[in-house]
């Protein structure tokens, strides 16, 4: 199993929480991008002919502000230089107030089956605070127009003066629209972005309040149906979105477009986050890769159980051993001596407890080799 | 007899940290021409990186220089660095028994401070001829004539003649110098007589064995001559003697006036203690010099390697700090909850202080420190007494019959402005007033009796802060007396903490317990768990607080792109709980021994 991964940098304006590579004003390069992009699918080719793909991910930046042809042409693009499989998971991200009817009827066309909308928050003043561009009435259009498919709605948490009653309406929002798969994020205030001095002046809900938030929102989850198969998603059964899950089984990747990552044959390997830099590797006929680490074996195995204790299926023992040839709790006795009661054990499978998956962190990192 | 030669001039410089002794030095051997002006660097006798940091100067640095005078003559001079506060008299007196003079530098604008007085008394006692030197004169503030007023109002000294100069800018230097040939004596002594060397300092080359830091007083030492020293019958062949030039520089002999060094492959420190005499083995001074005034820690603490395996790394480190700083005293000590390490004894806390910092700089060796200590006597039921630094080494309760503490006379100098608060101070920390005698109509001597651990609490601070400066003070131990004391203990999550217990006053031990609760709750990490923090003398909980447990340590987000940043965060993660002891199940940062006390206010 392996993914592809396509970015897409470009938006109508910048969100004031975005630490991704996006430029909201430079829309007019768009149609040089996407052929840089298929280009580079191309450097590919060869080097990956023996992969079979299963999931295609369009991310960005919103790839729905884009004209829809070009990802008619990036999908036909990626199938005629890998094998993607004919069930392939093709997801593509959406902002509410970017897709007409005719949009997304030319995305199912070109084989679009998974939809990621950018809904964050169903109450408008929040969406003004954070800089979105849509109101949550842009999101019901788009979920009405989505009617009947596979579709995931983004969920903010830990806004400037969020309730858990703010969050618990959003659910119920996003739920009662058609939503299929929910993520709910808490906000992660990284330098530089906008919304860092809101967090340096203590005006975002400290710790202890955003994990009420969570627990609120993953109560009623729970009672809508929605299965919490990762930390952050949650899903209807069987809507799990198979691109991402194959991050956290620590499968193989290949992104396209700047700043893109991958990972193949454990060396994860990065694009250059400068469009113009970008351009001008793809025009000169190099990859745009600036910087490569072969991850070693100690590293492939704490990112194995990093990745997997995220999961709600958690580390699978059996499979830990045929990939390493070790006993997995032989070889962290002395960690699972410390966090075990932490954890449920059963057989071969180990998955953090409910109630501690959202302080996941210093239980990991006590299987991080000194 | 034959005196010594008369155009030598052995001298040190006091003055209050920050006051530019360290420059005024640096001044000095540039215009002797010791130094290059392209091998100036600022503050040159100040080598260690701490010294140069905190702008202070912790250990003494001799150097010799060559200073032609307006009278014609060539002049040796040989100026002995030394530190200011408070906790190094010993080494400045040290350093002070080597010389004949000692300049004395005050500020132009603040005038002379408390900490330079004790260091001038010292000096008079050793009979130093002292050259006060008004310095910073470029400031705008400058006040050079209240400043010479001053040092003749509180020191009594004629200070009509000292220089106004400016070291920083190099002005009026060598007017110093002229005064230094002018108004302080030649050495005295017979070069005659047997070899008599005060050993003022020493340390251990790795080729050369333990250097000796000697003045001669009488006699003279050349490469073979066969010395001892009179506390030890061990006979040594001297291999090189030398000038410092501020590095050792060998000469053919060291007469007597001298300041210089003697290495004579010495292996070993203890035989060759800083303050004895050096002389002939075959031909021996009859008496020794006096030595100095021995001193005892009166500071413990526990150190102990943050890395349990680097034992032996900090013996070794303690042991080469040992050579050059004669005061420090250690002796291994093991804890529950941090393992094996030392129990140490130091001159006061900042002595202690700088060793701490220096082990961790200068070898390289992360390190655990517990809370500061004083050493009690403990008189148990059977009768039998016995001396307790190390709280957890107090015998049970019931077997105690009553514990005694150290007691110190104090002696607080200060302008009379200042004995309000300064008396309020001493009563708050347990103090006996003594007596108060008017030296002169601006400064005012305090005499009260103390317990010492009162003093180790931020008594320091506390007089500096209360009377913004200008008072100062000494402390003598004088025995001992009963004292209602108790072992307050801190439990985490219910496990006694060995390594946080103190003792302290019966009527202190509830403020104390819960400031100590406090102060924990804040240090302590929020963990998966809720975390009692309990304060409790002889079983009985006397203060609570909670750590509560922590609720969200997630990466929200986890995809592609973050896979390596998400791993480097966790790495950093738990690099940082490397630094951390588990005490029970409970993961507390290192540092946190230390700060308690710190955090304590007065």
């Amino acid at each position: 199993m392996a993914g592809i991964y396509v970015h897409i940098p470009f938006c109508k304006s910048k969100c004031s929480y975005c630490d991704f590579t996006s430029f909201p004003d430079k829309l007019c390069f768009a149609e040089s991008y996407m052929a840089c992009v298929y280009r580079e699918m191309s450097f590919r080719r060869k080097e990956l002919k023996d992969y079979s793909f299963d999931t295609l991910y369009i991310g960005g930046g919103t790839p729905s502000v884009i004209d829809e042809s070009y990802i008619g042409m990036l999908i036909a693009s990626a199938r005629k230089n890998f094998n993607l499989a004919k069930n392939a998971e093709i997801t593509i991200e959406l902002n509410p107030g970017t897709v007409t009817a005719d949009k997304i009827d030319f995305y199912k066309k070109c084989g679009v089956n998974r939809f990621s909308v950018g809904l964050q928050s169903a109450i408008d003043s929040q969406l003004e605070d954070i800089g979105r561009m849509h109101t949550a009435a842009d999101f019901l259009e788009c979920a009405r127009l989505l009617k009947g498919e596979n579709f995931n709605a983004d969920v903010l948490i830990g806004l400037k003066g969020q309730t858990a009653a703010d969050v618990l309406y959003t659910i119920d929002f996003a739920a009662e629209a058609g939503a299929s798969h929910i993520s709910m994020y808490a906000l992660t205030p990284e330098d530089g972005t906008p919304i860092y001095t809101d967090y340096l002046n203590g005006e975002l809900p400290d710790a202890d309040e955003v994990a009420a938030l969570y627990q609120a929102g993953f109560n009623r989850l729970k009672e809508l149906g929605f299965i919490r198969y990762e930390v952050s998603n949650f899903c209807k059964r069987g809507k799990e979105s198979r691109h991402n899950l194959n991050y956290w089984r620590r499968g193989e990747y290949i992104g396209f477009g700047v700043s893109a990552s991958s990972c193949i044959k454990n060396v994860r390997f990065t694009n250059t986050f400068d469009l113009d830099e970008y351009f001008k590797c793809i025009f000169t006929e190099h990859l745009p890769v600036i910087n490569s680490e072969e991850v070693d074996e100690e590293g492939q195995k704490f990112e194995y159980i990093m990745l997997a204790l995220r999961t709600a299926e958690g580390l699978d023992a059996h499979e830990y051993k045929k990939l390493f040839g070790v006993d997995f709790f032989e070889e962290h006795k002395a960690a699972l001596k410390k966090v075990g009661r932490y954890l449920d054990t059963e057989g071969d499978s180990v998955k953090i407890k409910d109630e501690y998956l959202f302080v996941q962190n210093s239980i990991i990192i006590e299987f991080l080799e000194n | 007899m034959k005196k010594p030669n008369p155009l030598i001039r052995n001298f040190c410089i006091i003055a209050h940290i920050d006051h530019g002794k360290s420059t005024l030095a640096d001044r000095i051997m540039e215009l002797t021409g010791q130094v290059s002006e392209r091998d100036m660097e600022d503050q040159l006798l100040d080598s260690m990186d701490i010294e140069r940091e905190r702008g202070i100067t912790i250990k003494l640095t001799p150097v010799r220089m060559f200073y032609s005078a307006d009278d014609g003559n060539e002049y040796i001079f040989n100026l002995i660095d030394t530190p200011g506060h408070v906790d190094f008299t010993y080494e400045v007196s040290r350093s002070l028994a080597a010389c004949e003079g000692a300049l004395l530098v005050v500020d132009a604008s603040q005038g002379i401070e408390a900490q330079t007085l004790a260091n001038v008394y010292l000096a008079l006692e050793n009979d130093l001829e002292i050259l006060p030197v008004i310095n910073k004169i470029d400031l705008p503030s400058a006040r050079p004539d209240e400043a010479k007023k001053e040092i003749e109002d509180v020191i009594g000294l004629d200070a009509s003649y000292a220089p106004l100069v400016s070291a920083k800018e190099g002005l009026n230097i060598k007017e110093i110098l002229e005064d230094i040939v002018r108004y302080f004596p030649a050495p005295s002594g017979d070069l005659d007589a047997p070899l008599k060397a005060l050993i003022f300092d020493s340390y251990y080359d790795n080729y050369k064995g333990v250097i000796l830091f000697v003045r001669v007083k009488d006699g003279s030492v050349k490469k073979g001559d066969r010395i001892k020293t009179f506390r030890s019958d061990k006979v040594y062949e001297v291999t090189e003697v030398g000038v410092f030039a501020p590095g050792l520089y060998e000469k053919s002999g060291l007469f007597a006036g001298e300041v210089g060094y003697i290495a004579a492959s010495i292996k070993s420190i203890q035989d060759v203690a800083v303050g004895d005499t050096v002389t002939f083995a075959d031909e021996p001074a009859a008496e020794p010099l006096p030595g100095y005034k021995k001193v005892q820690p009166v500071v413990f603490c526990g150190i102990y390697p943050l890395d349990g395996s680097k034992f032996n790394d900090l013996k070794e480190a303690l042991i080469k700090l040992r050579l050059n700083d004669a005061s420090l005293v250690f002796e291994p000590d093991n804890s529950v909850a941090l393992g094996f390490g030392f129990r140490c004894g130091f001159l006061g806390l900042l002595h202690m202080e700088i060793i701490q910092e220096r082990i961790e700089r200068e070898f390289s060796l992360d390190i655990i420190t517990t809370a500061p200590s004083v050493s009690y006597k403990v008189v148990k039921t059977d009768g039998s007494e016995l001396f307790v630094d190390n709280p957890s080494h107090l015998p049970p309760q019931s077997e105690i019959d009553h514990m005694e503490e150290p007691i110190v006379k104090v002696d607080i100098y200060s302008p009379p402005d200042y004995l309000g608060p300064i008396m309020d101070l001493c009563r708050e920390k347990r103090g006996v007033f003594k007596e108060m005698t008017y030296l002169e109509a601006n400064r005012v001597q305090l005499i009260y009796e103390m317990p010492l651990n009162e003093i180790i609490f931020e008594f320091f601070d506390a007089v500096k802060s209360r009377t913004r400066g200008y008072a100062s003070f000494d402390y003598e131990l004088i025995g001992y007396s009963a004292s209602k004391l108790v072992k307050l203990d801190i439990l985490l999550n219910g496990e006694a903490c060995d390594a946080l217990s103190m003792i302290v006053h019966e009527d202190s031990a509830y403020s104390r317990g819960r400031t100590l609760c406090e102060n924990l709750k804040e240090a302590i990490p929020r963990q998966l768990f809720e975390i009692p923090v309990q304060a409790a003398i002889g079983g009985k909980i006397i203060a609570r607080e909670t750590v509560k447990a922590m609720r969200k340590d997630v990466l929200a987000k986890c995809y592609g792109g973050d896979i390596t940043r998400k791993k480097k965060l966790l790495e950093k993660q738990k690099e940082g709980k490397k630094r951390m002891r588990t005490i029970g199940s409970v993961e507390v940062p290192s540092e946190v021994f230390m700060q308690i006390l710190k955090t304590n206010k007065d």
